[in-house]
């Protein structure tokens, strides 16, 4: 009997210990699974992150820090961008296949607050037309300071000048004089503009600008602050209302002002060599890739070390407009690379559009009949981000969806918003009286 | 004379014998037949049971293989509407941004 017992127990124990050892195994790969997840997704959330003012250390090229951040519903790219003082292509290009509009709520994303100065004097005002983005410069004895904000340039057919030019004067609360070729464009389309637009929030150029010395072009704030980080305006720099008033603050007049166009940035931090590259409309994109293709050759020659070119290659293939660590100057200095950090989705998105409440005692805009939700959605965050805003929500009726803009305090109001909705997005709105 | 009639009464009594031996046989022998001839309708049977079960596996599969292949080209239709719609969705939405784009200008 107790030889039974023992046996018994012999091998209960075996199968305690060889559970245990299953167990543990388990175990482990869980583990991995969380070291994994870990390096994916920090443990610990940053409340605030460096957007606008940075340190550039000796020798240094390199500037900020990449990080995340988790959308929650209702999140548009945007507001996301205007939040953390980015321009909507960089977040657009740094999260490829992301909606704009309706992206996905608990999807993560990549904020790319790290830049790669650009390749001209450190001093001043340098804007980098490629890259959508505006410094300024401050050295002191000890150390040198930089100021960035993203910026809206002009389109294909309207280029922003490029090269050496400085601040002749400053104005806040500006009168926009409509040039001759806007007042033209916007006739076709049916648009009659006045010769002067007054300060106010019809006026696009904002409470801030800074007339440059070549003539007709500016950098200035907006009414479309949306539209920060598009290639939209008619050559002139355009920045978001909070960073133009810093800018205009912290700029004297004379101030020299440097427009460069370069779309394939390298530099080097800490013995890494990094690659940033934009996508490019302009024409000089292809004189400066033969510079990129002499600087890595260059770089190969000194180091005695031959460059990943397929890493090259990728990196100019997604033009993710982010800083790309390519190559080790030293052996084992890639430890120096700064890990991305993530940050905790603010309670409120500055600058968001605000959505007021419809009243059944004022008039109201459809703009929209819909049979798809998203589509819906994604239409009245269109329309809430013109400039200036127009109010839009999505009522859900029967088996549709409605996009209704308003409410607006008289009948003058509406059919302004019916003019812009058909000028500026193509929409027919209908008016939809007080109840 | 008398011994002829010993003679011819032994060979009356072998016939007589051997007779008696051959419906014995024979006997068994038919009954052996009729359980060849029950066995063999068995067989009979059973053969054109198997005959009619493979007939009907055989249908089965070919059901089957219809039912397969239908659902397959209805599975590739889906996958075809569904590419279309995305392709539509995309298209959409490049529109929807394109015009956003240009509500931007000044």
């Amino acid at each position: 009997m107790w030889r039974i017992i023992e046996l018994l127990l012999s091998n209960s124990l075996r199968l305690a210990a060889l559970f245990v050892v299953v167990i543990s195994l388990n175990g482990c790969s869980a583990m991995k699974a969380v070291h994994e997840e870990e390096r994916l997704v920090p443990r610990y959330l940053e409340e605030n992150v460096e957007l606008n003012k940075f340190f550039v250390a000796k020798g240094d090229d390199v500037i900020g820090r990449l990080t995340f951040i988790t959308l929650e519903k209702g999140d548009t790219l945007p507001d996301i961008a205007r939040h953390f003082s980015l321009g909507l292509n960089g977040v657009s290009a740094a999260n490829p296949g992301v909606d704009i509009w309706v992206p996905k709520a608990g999807e993560r994303i990549m904020l790319p607050l790290s830049f790669i100065l650009p390749d001209a004097p450190r001093k001043d005002i340098v804007i980098n037309l490629a890259a959508m983005r505006l410094f300024q410069f401050k050295a002191s004895a000890e150390s040198l300071a930089v100021l960035t904000f993203p910026a809206g340039v002009g389109t294909e057919e309207r280029p922003s000048p490029m090269g050496q030019m400085h601040v002749v004067r400053k104005v806040n609360r500006p009168t926009w004089h409509v040039p001759v070729s806007i007042a033209r464009d916007h006739l076709k389309k049916g648009d009659i503009l006045p010769a002067a637009v007054l300060p106010g929030p019809q006026n696009p150029l904002g409470e801030y600008a800074l007339y440059l010395s070549k003539p007709s072009y500016l950098i200035h704030g907006t009414n479309k602050p949306a539209s920060i980080g598009l290639r939209a305006t008619n050559g002139c720099i355009r920045l978001y209302p909070e960073s133009v008033k810093i800018l205009f603050e912290n700029t004297p007049v004379k101030t020299p002002v440097n427009i460069v166009d370069q779309p394939y940035l390298l530099g080097q931090s800490n013995g890494v060599v990094y690659l940033e590259v934009h996508a490019s409309t302009q024409g000089t994109a292809a004189a400066e890739f033969d510079k990129l293709y002499a600087k890595l050759r260059n770089l190969e020659k000194k180091s005695g070390h031959t460059l990943d070119w397929s890493k090259v290659k990728k990196v100019l293939a997604e033009a993710r407009g982010i800083p790309v660590p390519i190559f080790e100057i030293r052996p084992g200095s890639g430890k120096g690379i700064v890990e991305p950090t993530e940050v905790r989705h603010p309670s409120e998105l500055y600058g968001r559009p605000k959505i007021p409440e419809l009243k059944t005692g004022a008039w109201s805009v459809l703009a929209a009949d819909l049979r798809d939700e998203t589509d819906a959605v994604r239409l009245a965050a269109i329309i809430n981000h013109q400039g200036p805003q127009i109010p839009a929500r999505v009522i859900a009726k029967n088996a549709g969806y409605r996009v209704v803009a308003g409410p607006f305090n008289d009948v003058r109001e509406a059919r302004d918003a019916i003019k812009r909705l058909k000028i500026d997005l193509e929409i027919d709105g209908r008016l939809i009286e007080p109840i | 004379m008398k011994s002829l009639m010993v003679i011819s009464m032994m060979l009356v009594l072998a016939v007589s014998l051997g007779g008696c031996a051959t419906t014995g046989e024979l006997e068994k022998v038919q009954s052996q037949q009729m359980m060849t001839g029950a066995k063999a309708d068995q067989a009979a049977q059973d053969a054109q049971a198997a005959k009619a079960a493979a007939d009907a596996a055989t249908l089965k599969a070919e059901a089957a293989a219809i039912r397969a292949e239908n659902a397959v080209k209805m599975a590739e239709e889906r996958a075809n509407i569904a590419d279309e719609k995305a392709k539509i969705a995309d298209e959409k939405t490049r529109k929807a941004d394109e015009i956003f784009h240009k509500s931007m200008k000044k």
